[in-house]
């Protein structure tokens, strides 16, 4: 049987009762650590978990899955995934190949950053498509995602923007070449975020009658959701652009058409209520 | 003008309409190198009677030895241009007023066609060429070679016959019968100037023309020249003709009729050739007489001609009196140089017209517009077109040309490498020049400052460039253009120490070499072996000789010299191809075809290239190579390297997001091109067509490292599925020898897969010209086969034409190219056997 096990957001704890069961008892247990990471590292989970987990990076997901699943058929593989299995991740592809080998599958689910969000007191009802924001490059510097928030925000939603982290990611040079060299790790902050979308509206204007969002247009940002570190800070994007919200992982959230309760459960998050009040009515 | 001083040469730098640089370009033992000497003796550097024998511009040792130039070297020359003269200069941008003197920049570049590089290099620098033809051998195949390169480049040509004294004392010609080779030469020149130029182009007139005295005669040996200004001027006054006048009627359909005193376009019975009756037949009576030993018929000749002998030259005959004679009565370095300063452009004409072909960035921009005024006061833009080494091991004068501004000891400058982009910091240095110089033969000197439009060197720079780039003071300045060159690298051998502790001295030393050639390519590949890349056998040889003496000092053992091979496909994909990205959530639809023929060669020689307006690119397309307007209209890339002969077009309809990914499939584009599926040789003429993408919706999902390994993977099994074949380098081989040596040149051709496709006589000689396509694997040692199979009479110059399919297929492990790619596999350090379609082709 293969197992899809959701670790959920915080530290190792988070895990549930019934996938906690299985990583225990199974024959491998894999990691998956470049689409997400945890507050807490390997070393401790292994502790907690009283065994050994196998790293599965990007190569070994993508192109090791006979690898990953090999004996699946007859013995118990983990495979543990940062926040839902089926959340803000890929892994659909992995499961498809476990069919294909006629392998069994069962997906044990956890918090994701895609319900947590929640936790800024924006109702999940009233949020769009999902988006991320990617680090740009010289020469990449794509903003296709801009649509999607135009889109979002003229039915009135909120944007959950999902920034771009790299853990071990090949260089652009090394990609055009057999050995591959890795980036640092590093992990997109809100501040950065916002400076990309600024970017875009001033590359718009001008361009268009209608923007996306303005520099004022309420903001959200949350760093370590569900961890016991947590921060939420809402803003206008222009001061989010100089806000630091301490370590990764950061998502930020456009607010699009506020209902007073929400309105009100952010002034929590705001420095000063009237500015918060203020904002959310432009 | 004896001798000259810095100081003066550096004020008539600062006259830019007096300037000529030049180059002297001609096919391998045509005697560039002897006739500069006497240019150069003229101009004072070395003493007059040793011209002939020095070759001053052969500074290397095994230069002297091999009695061939293997490295262009530049001197700088004075000459002063006689009232009577001056006249001939017409355009005021071609003088000074009131300046007789003339500072001539000379480049004395290789012959061998397997150091064309060192030409084109050459070329860049200068805006006149001396273009020296032997008379004898007439217009070869490295002469047509340069000479298209040096209008390509727009450079003006003058001609030179040389070897005039091989006509007359060994081939005892009939003046006639020589009138109607010269002729004959000067034809063929103005053919191969007009197919590459014409008349009405910027560059005026290129063609050219015996009687408006841009075509010399002579013997550089001898140290004799004319044109046939100097003959004008001698029957001017007796027959009270303009010299301009005389010079038209001295050349071509004229004849005279002694008796008659009159002058008729047509031979009559009594009439005789003008060229043959005032030009040729005082020569002719003066070699005659003295080679001959006629003494008095002799003593009278040189009163008649004026011409005094010195005490010492009076009791020489036969030869040698025959050289001081008509060194005396034709002096070379005169005629030569009035050739020079009278016909070839200043700077300040020909940067006017060469600038659009130099400069990269917009034509109007501060640094166009002082290359095209050739401003002086304008920011600085330098080109360094090659490195030189100095005494000092491992460093190397920067050589180059100013084209505007000026160049300065100490001042700070941008040194912009050919990797430049502007506004972009790579390939970028702010440095300050070390030092300027002037370079002259084996000697340099210290110049305080270099003004636009002359030729100089940089110290200080070499660390900073690998073979050329652009100097400029002007921020914005985008790059100058690099040079294209006529022959590729297609001959490489594999080095390592003998001893493997000496390493290190071997990778510094590759470097060097790099540096020190103008085109060799210092490779290591993957399997880390050391690969050097030259023109040919002779080029190779010279550079590893090189890399072991001068730069690595190391002994060195060498592999077997083996050739590139190129990837291309025979066919159409026979099925739509693709490959999904890593994760699954992208996938890409493509197909390869061959391209239609001649459109690679097209893309070789820069008439379709990637900077082209891509409407007219994509009517050219149409109208040449049928190709579908719209879909040419969507090129998206050139490969390998952003330039070569593949093409990727786009063919999609209405796929979103696709500009987003563009950049990665042009990358991958340029990977797969570069190295290919069977043996990761470079592709040649293969277009892939984009028909459809699939894309995640998110971004993230979609980036470089998603798409770039799916690309090329897609375009690998888009190779695999469209017969793919392998080109071989083949050779355009011209063979000199005599009749009875030509059966001994089949032979040898025939055992090397060489194949004749044209065979004459030249002209007025005994001698047999050979022309054949020869692959480039079977010319090791072509050479040396050829010389013992015809008793050493047959004498053969290679020059890459083009490449050719090896027939065969190479995923058959019974032809030919299947051995090549492993082979070549193996040498790489590749898995053996052949790549797998199913690792590259993924199913939906």
């Amino acid at each position: 049987m293969f197992y899809v096990i959701g670790l959920g957001l915080g530290g190792a704890e988070d895990i549930t009762v019934r996938g906690f069961e299985i990583v225990k008892k199974a024959e491998r247990v894999y990691l998956e650590a470049y689409t997400s990471i945890l507050t807490v590292g390997k070393e401790e989970l292994e502790q907690f978990y009283g065994r050994s987990l196998i790293v599965a990076d990007r190569d070994l997901v993508e192109q090791g899955a006979d690898e990953i699943l090999q004996d699946a058929t007859s013995k118990d593989i983990a495979f543990l995934v940062v926040g839902d299995p089926f959340g803000a991740t890929t892994h659909t592809d992995l499961v498809l190949r476990a069919r294909e080998a006629g392998v069994s599958y069962k997906i044990i689910h956890n918090a994701s950053i895609m319900n947590a969000v929640g936790c800024c007191g924006l109702q999940l009802y009233n949020f769009g498509e999902t988006v991320s924001i990617p680090y740009w490059t010289e020469s990449w510097q794509p903003d296709s995602f801009y649509d999607k928030i135009f889109g979002n925000r003229r039915r009135g939603l909120h944007t959950l923007c999902l920034l771009d982290i790299r853990v071990k990611e090949p260089t652009l040079e090394s990609l055009t070449k057999k050995e591959k060299e890795y980036q640092p790790p590093h992990f997109m902050s809100v501040s950065e975020a916002a400076g990309q979308l600024l970017e875009i509206i001033r590359r718009k204007d001008g361009e268009y009658k209608e923007l996306a969002y303005t520099n004022s247009t309420l903001c959200v940002g949350l760093a370590r959701v569900g961890s016991d570190t947590q921060q939420i800070l809402a803003c206008t994007l222009q001061e989010m652009k100089d806000i630091h919200l301490g370590p990764p992982l950061h998502s930020l959230v456009i607010t699009g058409h506020l209902h007073p309760l929400e309105v009100e459960y952010l002034t929590q998050f705001s420095d000063s209520k009237e500015k918060l009040l203020l904002v959310a009515q432009t | 003008m004896v001798n000259f001083t810095v100081d003066e040469i550096r004020v008539m730098m600062d006259k830019k309409r007096n300037i000529r640089n030049m180059s002297v370009i001609a096919h391998v033992d045509h005697g560039k190198s002897t006739l500069t000497d006497s240019l150069v003796s003229k101009a004072g550097i070395i003493a007059s009677a040793k011209a002939g024998e020095t070759r001053f511009t052969d500074t290397r040792k095994d230069e002297q030895e091999r009695c061939i130039t293997i490295k262009s070297t530049a001197i700088s020359m004075f000459f002063e241009l006689e009232d009577r003269d001056l006249v001939f200069i017409t355009n005021p941008d071609q003088r000074d007023k009131g300046e007789k003197g003339f500072l001539i920049n000379l480049i004395d570049s290789p012959g061998h066609v397997d150091f064309s590089s060192e030409v084109t290099a050459a070329l860049r620098v200068t805006d006149g060429a001396l273009v020296v033809v032997d008379c004898v051998s007439g217009v070869c195949v490295q002469t047509e070679t340069v000479l298209r390169q040096a209008i390509a480049e727009r450079i003006k040509p003058v001609l030179f016959m040389n070897k005039m004294d091989r006509a007359l004392l060994e081939l005892q010609l009939e003046s006639e019968e020589l009138y109607q080779t010269f002729q004959r030469i000067v034809e063929n020149v103005n053919v191969i100037i007009a197919t590459y130029s014409d008349d009405s182009g910027p560059m005026g007139e290129v063609r050219v023309d015996p009687s408006k005295g841009s075509v010399g005669f002579g013997s550089g040996l001898h140290g004799w020249a004319f044109t046939l200004k100097q003959f004008a001027e001698m029957y001017a006054e007796k027959f009270k003709i303009d010299v301009v006048k005389l010079m038209k009627r001295l050349w071509g359909e004229n004849f005279f009729n002694p008796k008659t005193k009159k002058w008729s376009k047509q031979k009559e019975d009594d009439n005789k050739r003008s060229f043959c009756m005032y030009v040729l037949d005082p020569i002719y009576k003066v070699f005659d007489s003295i080679m001959n030993y006629k003494k008095e018929e002799a003593a009278s000749l040189l009163q008649k001609l004026n011409i005094e002998l010195k005490p010492e030259d009076r009791d020489k005959d036969g030869k040698a009196l025959l050289k001081v004679v008509m060194r005396t009565w034709l002096p070379a370095g005169e005629a030569l140089l009035q050739m020079i300063a009278i016909h070839l452009p200043s700077p300040v004409v020909a940067q006017k017209y060469r600038m659009e072909m130099l400069y990269e960035g917009p034509l109007d921009d501060e640094a166009a517009i002082g290359v095209k005024n050739c401003d002086p006061n304008a920011p600085l833009m330098m080109y360094i077109s090659k490195m030189v080494p100095t005494s000092d091991k491992g460093r190397f004068y920067a050589f180059g040309r100013v084209f505007s501004g000026k160049v300065a000891t100490g001042m700070k400058a941008r040194i912009m490498g050919p990797n430049y982009v502007p506004g972009k910091k790579e390939d970028l240095y702010e440095k300050a020049i070390q030092r300027t110089i002037l370079m002259m033969g084996r000697y340099v000197e210290a110049i305080e400052d270099v003004p636009s439009g002359n030729i100089c060197g940089l110290v200080g720079v070499d660390q900073f460039l690998v073979k050329t780039g652009t100097i400029t003071t002007f921020k914005d300045a985008h790059n100058m253009r690099v040079m294209k060159f006529s022959v590729s690298p297609v001959v490489r051998v594999a080095v390592e120490p003998k001893n493997p502790a000496d390493l290190p001295k071997l990778v510094e030393g590759l470097k060097r070499l790099a540096k020190s050639d103008p085109m060799v390519q210092c490779i290591i590949e993957e399997s880390g072996e050391h690969i050097i890349a030259g023109a040919g056998e002779l080029h190779l040889e010279i550079c590893l000789k090189d890399l072991e003496e001068d730069h690595a000092c190391i002994p060195l053992k060498k592999s077997d010299p083996v050739v590139s091979y190129r990837e291309t496909v025979s066919e159409e994909s026979d099925q739509m191809c693709l490959s999904k990205s890593p994760n699954k959530h992208n996938r890409l639809f493509m197909k390869a075809q061959p391209m239609p023929d001649g459109l690679a060669e097209d893309i070789d020689s820069g008439e379709v290239n990637p900077r082209d307006e891509f409407k007219a690119r994509a009517r050219y397309l149409g109208e040449k190579y049928e190709y579908d307007v719209t879909e040419a209209r969507k090129i998206w890339a050139f490969g390998p390297d952003g330039t070569g002969p593949n093409l990727l077009l786009d063919c999609t309809k209405g796929v979103q997001y696709l500009n987003e990914i563009k950049d990665s499939v042009v990358a991958g584009f340029q990977w797969a091109t570069k190295e290919g599926v069977l043996a990761e040789e470079n592709m040649r003429a293969v277009r892939f067509n984009i028909y459809d993408v699939t894309l995640h919706t998110d971004a993230i999902h979609r980036g470089g490292g998603q798409i770039i390994p799916t690309t090329r993977r897609c375009l690998y099994a888009c190779v695999l599925t469209a017969q793919p074949r392998l080109m071989e380098p083949v050779y355009l081989c011209e063979i000199q020898c005599p009749e009875v040596a030509v059966g001994g040149i089949y032979g040898v051709l025939n055992r090397r897969r060489g194949h004749v496709f044209e065979e004459m006589q030249v002209a007025g000689t005994p001698m047999f010209v050979v022309k054949a396509y020869l692959p480039v694997n079977e010319s090791f040692g072509f050479t040396a086969d050829l010389r013992s199979n015809t008793g050493g009479q047959a004498f053969p110059q290679c020059v890459f034409d083009h490449w050719q399919v090896l027939p065969g297929d190479p995923l058959d492990s019974s032809t030919k190219p299947y051995v090549v790619v492993q082979e070549t596999r193996k040498r790489k350090g590749l898995k053996e056997g052949l790549p797998d379609l199913t690792q590259y082709l993924d199913k939906l």
